[in-house]
């Protein structure tokens, strides 16, 4: 009951948290002094040929009339053409999501599954090899740039080793579209040739994102353990004769996690925003590499449909991480 | 026996599956796959829309026009048209079709699909539009027969050939049946094709490109080595079409790579790298309409501040060739053997002492992500300060660049850009960069000198192309002798393939794009 009232109240925020971030995303991409249909119509074009495009499309208008336009057609559930594309910009948006969430899905899977034990580890072992060796790893994780990184994992891998692909999400075209997700259409219509390739190009990518996400997983990790482990209850458990794998693993990790698990919340939003560089380097058409083309051509409602995209999808993982500190501690639905 | 018969089936139906898992064709040809890394999305497939080189394969791929440009120089050669005339007064243009072209379902492409293709560049306001808004009236061109286009134009224009490339002619029949509230089949053009040209769509994503595959029915014919499939593919980064290339992943990507790319590559066993001047010039525009810059004087110094050498030899490697005046040196109307500025700081102070007034800082434009705008920005930006003169750097993105351009207030005091090839005739550059009924158009110096203008007028309307050479020779001279703009190279195109790659054509209109020509060996 207190989890749907957590989620009624969140749906309730929803709606306001995405108008302000339009509202604002609006401004700001239209205040720049960029023409955007200028661009589009191309260094040819005509000023009058500009002007009429410029009517087309309603740019015409003054700007507060533009930003209601803009609003009662996203609660009509249309985001608007792309000036560019000129596609509806949910089509748009929807051919490049599943690329995105499934590298976004993985990278975060990857780096959560190492790096809450390496977290543990790191703060058992505290001020051993292995938590100076962490530590280095973790520093180095949160400092290299994306896009050396990912251009040095290209070298390495698939060019010396040949033991990746280089770039692209899958040879080829991929399996027969269900989802847009290559793995698991691939599972779904039993292309196997399909589902290994598909996770043969995620390796690099995925390596890539995972790396920094890693880093502050561990990071968090270690100091939420070691503040549980020097907690009374810990003392009591160790005097109960409770095995010390039990305690860790079972008791310490449990309370350790409440802050590794809004960490994982917050990774997702920068992981989405990391991605840009690593769709980039690796080919990966996703919604970075859309966002990047949008903002370079100012194609504002592309600009607006990718900013809320993200933004909900950020809202509602952040949801499901509040839903899981309430399962993790209980008290914090009180 | 007939048990062995059995097992001999079995066998060859077991080896035909395992053939089929490893990849190896089982119908006795190997089939000839070409996969191009292009830096631009291919973001619509409509024809009509897009008039940009970056994306020009979709174009001249899957669709014909009445005429094509060919090789370099370029040859503007009949395509779709088997002939053409032009009426004394110059207004009337006739094309015959050739018989036997037909689109890729079959049927055939006739006068009213050229007709509709007019139309529809006139409607949608994109693409091609601008080089036909002022010559053609919508509804004034006509099919008199199936085999017969007749274009009226309002004034007589002797570019109006050059342009004509650029109308892509659609299937009309199958875009009516698409047609969405008046769209024209836009929606529908921007991911499927209507074409008739060498290759056939086959798949495309926005997000990654389009394959097609050969057209075996075209018009042209074909010999006895081509192309099965075609695969163009977006990869945005430099690095990552690079390395593709050299592991095999694609077989050629964009010519305008960096130097130090290019030198990777050719030390590559299995690269070649194919080199031609294109016609793609690197000028800076001055503002001609600002105070002082109206001042010849300032132009002049600011022509004499700026170090060729120093900028292609050693900045660019002595990759581009340089190209003193506002027309490519491998086009017609080009004034031969004129040398244009050179670096040469004395001379600068002695045009700057002449100007009157203060010299006020001077803005120098770049364009974001181009670094040699930036390069070349900075490089002035160095001689200027030797002679006294303060200058600060403004790089900008393109659109917002492009905005500015526009507006004689807005407008930079000078600008660091190429200018592109539309379509190969002169009037392409100093025709139109220097026409005063293109200031604030295409013209964005706001140079607008009676005399020049004069001569690029008489040049549009001439049919004599010797006489309107003689025109844009004079008028070239004329604008750099007055220093409308800085102008410095025109681009080299260093097109990197796999050796297996063989056939490549190279015009500066279609950067070798075009692949009916290519085959694999």
């Amino acid at each position: 009951m207190r989890v749907l009232a957590l989620i009624i109240n969140r749906m309730l925020w929803l709606v306001p948290t995405l108008v302000g971030l339009m509202v604002i995303t609006f401004t700001i991409s239209h205040i720049i002094p960029a023409d955007p249909i200028a661009f589009f119509a191309g260094e040819n074009a005509t000023p009058e040929q500009i002007e009429a495009l410029r009517v087309r499309y309603g740019f015409d208008k003054p700007l507060y009339i533009q930003l209601m336009n803009y609003l009662i057609g996203v609660t009509n559930g249309d985001l608007g053409i792309s000036i560019y594309t000129q596609r509806p910009i949910s089509e748009d948006l929807l051919s490049r999501l599943p690329a995105t969430m499934e590298l976004t899905f993985m990278a975060v899977f990857f780096s959560t599954l190492v790096g809450i034990p390496l977290g543990v580890f790191a703060a058992i072992y505290r001020n051993s090899f292995l938590d100076h060796f962490l530590r280095i790893l973790t520093v180095s994780g949160l400092a290299i740039a994306s896009f050396w990184l990912a251009i040095l994992f290209q070298l390495l891998f698939a060019m010396e080793l040949q033991i990746t692909p280089l770039q692209g999400r899958i040879d080829g075209w991929g399996p027969e579209k269900i989802t847009g997700f290559f793995i698991l259409d691939s599972l779904l219509v039993a292309d196997w040739e399909s589902l290994q390739s598909a996770f043969s190009h995620l390796i690099l990518p995925t390596l890539t994102l995972a790396f920094p996400a890693m880093a502050t997983i561990v990071r968090f990790t270690r100091a939420g353990v070691l503040d549980a482990i020097n907690s009374n209850y810990v003392l009591y458990e160790q005097a109960m004769g409770l095995p010390s794998k039990v305690i860790i693993w079972k008791y310490v990790l449990r309370n350790a996690l409440i802050g590794t698990v809004t960490q994982i919340g917050l990774i997702f939003g920068i992981l989405i925003a990391g991605a840009v560089v690593v769709e980039a380097v690796f080919d990966w058409p996703g919604l970075g590499l859309y966002a990047v083309e949008a903002i370079m051509n100012s194609d504002y409602n592309a600009i607006m449909g990718f900013t809320l995209v993200t933004g909900a999808f950020f809202i509602i993982v952040n949801l499901i991480v509040d839903i899981l500190h309430g399962i993790i501690d209980p008290r914090t639905q009180d | 026996m007939k048990h062995f018969k059995t097992f001999k089936a079995l066998m060859l139906s077991v080896a035909l599956t395992a053939m089929s898992l490893v990849g190896i064709p089982t119908d006795g040809m190997a089939k000839s796959k070409f996969v191009f890394a292009n830096s631009s999305p291919y973001d619509t497939l409509d024809p009509h829309v897009i008039y940009d080189v970056g994306r020009v394969a979709s174009r001249l791929n899957m669709y014909d026009g009445l005429m094509r440009w060919l090789d370099n120089p370029p040859k503007l050669t009949p395509w779709l048209a088997e002939s053409y005339n032009i009426s004394a007064d110059g207004k009337t243009y006739t094309f015959k079709l050739r018989k036997g072209a037909t689109f890729h379902d079959g049927s055939p492409v006739e006068a009213k699909d050229v007709v509709y293709s007019i139309e529809r560049i006139l409607a949608l306001k994109k693409g091609a539009f601008s080089l036909f808004s002022k010559s053609i009236e919508p509804g004034s061109t006509k099919a008199p027969d199936s085999h017969t286009v007749v274009f009226n134009l309002k004034t007589a224009s002797s570019i109006f050939l050059a342009t004509v490339p650029a109308i892509h002619v659609v299937n009309s029949d199958l875009l009516k049946s698409k047609e969405v509230n008046g769209d024209w089949g836009g929606v529908w053009l921007s991911k499927n094709e209507a074409g008739s040209g060498s290759f056939e769509l086959t798949r495309y994503d926005p997000a990654i490109g389009f394959q097609a595959k050969r057209y075996a029915d075209h018009f042209m014919g074909w010999g006895d080595k081509y192309l099965d499939e075609i695969e163009f593919r977006t990869v945005k980064e430099i690095n990552s079409r690079v390395l593709g290339l050299m592991n095999g992943d694609f077989h050629g990507t964009d010519g305008y790579l960096p130097q130090d790319q290019v030198k990777r590559l050719k030390a590559d066993g299995n690269m070649y790298v194919l080199e031609e001047e294109s016609m793609r010039i690197f000028y800076s525009i001055i503002h001609n309409g600002r105070k002082p810059f109206d001042d010849v004087n300032l132009r002049k110094a600011l022509s004499h501040a700026f170090d060729y050498d120093s900028f292609i030899d050693n900045i660019l490697s002595g990759s581009v060739a340089r190209n003193p005046v506002p027309v490519p040196n491998n086009i017609w109307g080009n004034p031969k053997g004129e040398k244009g500025y050179t670096f040469d700081l004395e001379k600068a102070k002695a045009y700057l002492a002449k100007v009157k007034g203060p010299i006020p800082e001077i803005t120098i434009g770049a364009l974001t992500g181009y670094g040699q705008t930036e390069q070349a920005a900075a490089l002035l930006q160095n001689g200027l300060s030797k002679i006294g003169v303060k200058s600060k750097i403004v790089s900008e993105p393109w659109s917002v660049a492009s905005k500015k351009m526009r507006d004689e207030q807005q407008m930079y005091d000078m600008l660091w850009l190429w200018r592109s090839t539309y379509y190969a005739d002169p009037n392409n550059w100093v025709g139109e960069m220097y026409a005063c009924d293109q200031v604030g158009a295409r013209n964005n110096s706001w140079y607008c000198d009676p005399e020049v203008d004069k001569l690029l007028m008489e040049a549009r309307v001439e049919p004599d192309q010797a006489k309107r050479a003689a025109n844009y020779e004079k008028a070239a001279k004329m604008v750099t002798d007055d220093a409308g703009g800085i102008f410095v190279y025109n681009t080299k195109w260093f097109g990197p393939y796999n050796k297996k790659v063989k056939g490549v054509r190279f015009s500066p209109i279609g950067n070798a794009q075009e692949m009916r020509w290519v085959h694999m060996e």
